[in-house]
């Protein structure tokens, strides 16, 4: 099946089956590796992207159903010279360790601020409660959230 | 089977409801099997788990997540209508619902985290007809219809009598469900979502209660309950429910309260928990519910 969809903010098209996995597509034909796979059935979130600007598990989302939409990926972040903020974020507060689960937790973390520039605490946490970590103890992650959050208020106020 | 296996499936996109229908009349006339495709939350990983399937009697995939005559969720005249398609992270930031139905708001926030809520939707929980369903539980304890449509037109089943056995429901094979409809319980109904299992996040329920009730003047009246993983299907635990329309609330005692969850349910041991254990929280989640409602009733 022939298929269109923006990723990064690029329109692609390619030929592919239409039940193959987005995460597949992702990784093989478009080269971008950074969406990790972990349990490949939606329960660990290392595979998060934005779909439409909605966290969704690329392991879950097949190639078919993304004809026409947008996707986002950990890729699609950084501009070309420097890091988001929130991936700053996570290098200074030391949120990213063994990084298989980084990606992921980025782009769960990225929709949350997109939508919610000023997070509390229960709302951090509830946003990423579809991402294992199993090397941080996720309080890390949270403060490295919790700081980019302050970085994007600062910015936008001075 | 692996990934590369289920992406052999064909795989079609319908643009109406009306292409829809005929696909499934045609199909189911032929006998050839069709599956509906939504989000994919159930269907996906279970085709990972299953053995692969005979590459030359494959089912067609129809995509029904984004049909227009699916989507979307309105309240008018106190009836809440939600596409078969909406999915929970819009029936979970629906502002009417949060106020007037929030046994679905909560259970729409704790049916997955977030990436399951994106894409997982009423319809697929229905149809899915999983024991375990959260939606189901929700819906049943709002006395919801299911709204199934094909080329004759439209029918509706009331959702305590829509599941027919361990996944199987009264939907024929040339059927789609469209939407679900319930009245909205009134201002100040008591409503309560509880979810026990494992994870706060992902986990799939141990047990779920989903109830709904109206208290006027000690008496109850308006009674819905929904219970998930407690029996083959998802139970509407009729003995509890005629319980909470009893005439004098606060004179409804535990030891019925017990005999009659002990009736409505039929749990069994497997890999998420124990009968035991199941019968034990079933009867303390009615209880405490029940608890709640006395207290209304100003006993």
């Amino acid at each position: 099946m022939r298929m269109t969809f923006v990723v990064n903010g690029r329109s692609r098209t390619l030929d592919a089956p239409p039940l193959a996995r987005l995460l597949d597509i992702l990784r093989g034909p478009l080269g971008l590796t950074g969406t990790k796979e972990g349990c490949g059935e939606g329960e660990c979130g290392s595979c998060t992207v934005l779909l439409d600007g909605v966290p969704v598990n690329a392991c879950l989302v097949v190639a078919g159903q993304c004809d026409g939409r947008t996707v986002l990926t950990v890729e699609g972040l950084a501009s070309r010279d420097a890091l988001s903020d929130l991936q700053e974020a996570f290098v200074k507060e030391g949120g990213a360790q063994c990084g298989i689960c980084t990606p992921g937790i980025l782009m769960a973390a990225h929709a949350l601020l997109a939508t919610n520039p000023q997070p509390g605490e229960g709302e951090i946490r509830e946003s990423i409660a579809g991402n294992i970590c199993r090397c941080t103890g996720y309080q890390r992650i949270v403060e490295s959230i919790r700081h980019a959050a302050k970085e994007q208020a600062a910015r936008e106020s001075g | 089977m692996n990934p590369a296996e289920i992406a052999l499936y064909p795989f079609e996109r319908p643009g109406t409801l009306a292409e829809l229908c005929r696909t499934l009349s045609a199909r189911a006339g032929r006998k050839e099997r069709t599956v509906l495709l939504a989000g994919g939350t159930d269907w996906i990983v279970e085709r990972r788990l299953a053995p692969p399937e005979d590459p030359n009697d494959l089912p067609l995939v129809v995509d029904v997540s984004r049909l227009p005559e699916m989507r979307g969720i309105t309240v008018a005249r106190e009836i809440a209508t939600i596409g078969a398609a909406a999915t929970f992270l819009e029936i979970k930031s629906h502002p009417v619902l949060s106020r007037r139905a929030p046994v679905l708001t909560a259970m729409a926030r704790e049916v997955g985290a977030v990436q399951i809520q994106a894409r997982g939707t009423l319809g697929g929980n229905l149809a899915s007809a999983s024991p375990a369903a959260d939606g189901a539980a929700a819906l049943m304890a709002l006395d919801a219809d299911v709204v199934l449509a094909s080329i004759h037109g439209e029918r509706r089943v009331p959702l305590t009598q829509f599941f027919t056995g361990y996944r199987a429901t009264r939907r024929a094979e040339d059927e789609v469900i469209v939407r679900v409809e319930f009245t909205l319980p009134r201002t100040g109904a008591h409503q309560v979502w509880r979810k026990v299992g494992t994870r706060a996040a992902q986990a799939i329920s141990k047990v779920a209660l989903a109830a709904v009730a109206e208290v006027a003047r000690g008496r109850g009246v308006r009674s819905g309950f929904g219970m998930a993983s407690v029996a083959p299907v998802t139970v509407s635990l009729p003995s509890v429910r005629a319980l909470g329309l009893a005439p004098s609330l606060a004179s409804v005692s535990d030891e019925e309260l017990d005999a009659a969850t002990r009736r409505d349910i039929a749990p069994i041991d497997d890999l998420r928990s124990t009968a035991a254990y199941r019968a034990y929280v079933a009867s303390a989640l009615v209880k405490g519910f029940f608890r709640e409602l006395r207290m209304a009733a100003g006993s």
